[in-house]
């Protein structure tokens, strides 16, 4: 009986299965790691408080990150701008400090991003606001998450 | 007549360890950095009031009072209503008297940041609403893809007009 054998069971070569090159693996990973080196940015600020910000349907993406001053409102009520904690009274040297070091027209466009998590009281919110008037510093950001729209 | 170069061949860099370090590199990076975008509402503070500035008089029928007591209840001119409806209310009032309607904000200091939020949501939608109605009509698109100059032009026919008190 001579049964016709399918080709690859050819039984002279018995070779067994080639090794997955892994050469390209190196250049997948750093590509994937410049990927994220781009689309993120280092965490600048070491959170001294706890907050949670309210959400809403009309939240807007903010343009720079670069002439931010970010203000979190813990929920005790602490207050801290970009990395320190400070009580009222320290708002308006900071934001004049930083406003120092920056070129006119970024001062311009100077924001404050106002982090406050969503059990303060509007009197601790009213207080930061008629500093930052005080401070000449306008422009407002109600932090907030994005809902969904109902 | 064959040349032969016999050479000792050059032992190949093991490079499969590249994979690993970059592979430790991307997870400090994962770590260490954050892909939060800073989301929120814009808006303009007024500056600073003047000792000498005299208060703008503003007749009463212009004016729209939105109120926020210190157990988050929402008011609308004394009746009593949601964010929901608030939009919508909003929205009549300043379709109605576009250049001359004020909405004035009076909250209370025990009033949570949470329910003023939702409020200033509520407000930053009927101007949306009505300015992208308007952007839809004039150019054919909505507000966010309009040029520069067709924005102003809206944004002058439906402005702004908010008061906020300061909170007693």
């Amino acid at each position: 009986m001579n049964k016709i054998r399918p080709r690859f069971r050819s039984s002279d070569s018995q070779r067994g299965v080639p090794g997955l090159n892994l050469a390209s693996m190196p250049d997948l990973i750093f590509t994937v790691l410049f990927f994220f080196m781009i689309v993120t940015h280092m965490r600048d600020d070491n959170l001294k408080v706890r907050y949670q910000v309210p959400a809403g349907t009309e939240v807007r993406k903010m343009e720079q990150k670069s002439d931010v001053i970010n203000l979190y409102i813990g929920d005790d009520g602490r207050i801290q701008i970009d990395n320190q904690l400070v009580t009222l009274d320290g708002i308006i040297p900071y934001i004049n400090k930083v406003r120092q070091t920056l070129s006119p027209e970024q001062a311009e466009r100077l924001t404050v991003s106002l982090k406050a998590d969503r059990k303060t009281p509007m009197g601790t919110i009213a207080d930061v606001r008629q500093e930052l008037q005080k401070a000449y510093s306008l422009k407002i950001n109600y932090s907030g998450s994005e809902a969904a729209r109902q | 007549m064959f040349r032969r170069h016999y050479r000792e061949p050059v032992p190949e860099l093991n490079t499969s360890s590249t994979a690993d370090i970059s592979f430790m590199l991307l997870i400090f990076f994962l770590v260490t950095s954050s892909m939060d975008t800073d989301k929120g509402l814009l808006r303009q503070l007024p500056p600073p009031p003047d000792e000498q500035q005299q208060p703008l008089d503003i007749q009463q029928e212009h004016v729209t009072t939105v109120k926020l007591d210190s157990h988050n209840q929402l008011t609308l001119d004394g009746t009593l209503l949601t964010c929901q409806q608030l939009t919508e209310q909003l929205m009549q009032h300043i379709e109605q008297d576009r250049n001359e309607h004020v909405i004035s904000i009076e909250t209370s200091r025990e009033t949570s940041y949470e329910t003023y939020y939702h409020v200033q949501n509520a407000i930053v939608e009927a101007y949306s609403t009505l300015r992208d109605q308007r952007a839809r009509k004039l150019c054919g698109r909505p507000y966010a893809q309009c040029s520069a100059e067709e924005r102003a032009d809206i944004e002058h026919y439906y402005p702004q007009r908010i008061s906020e008190q300061k909170p007693e």
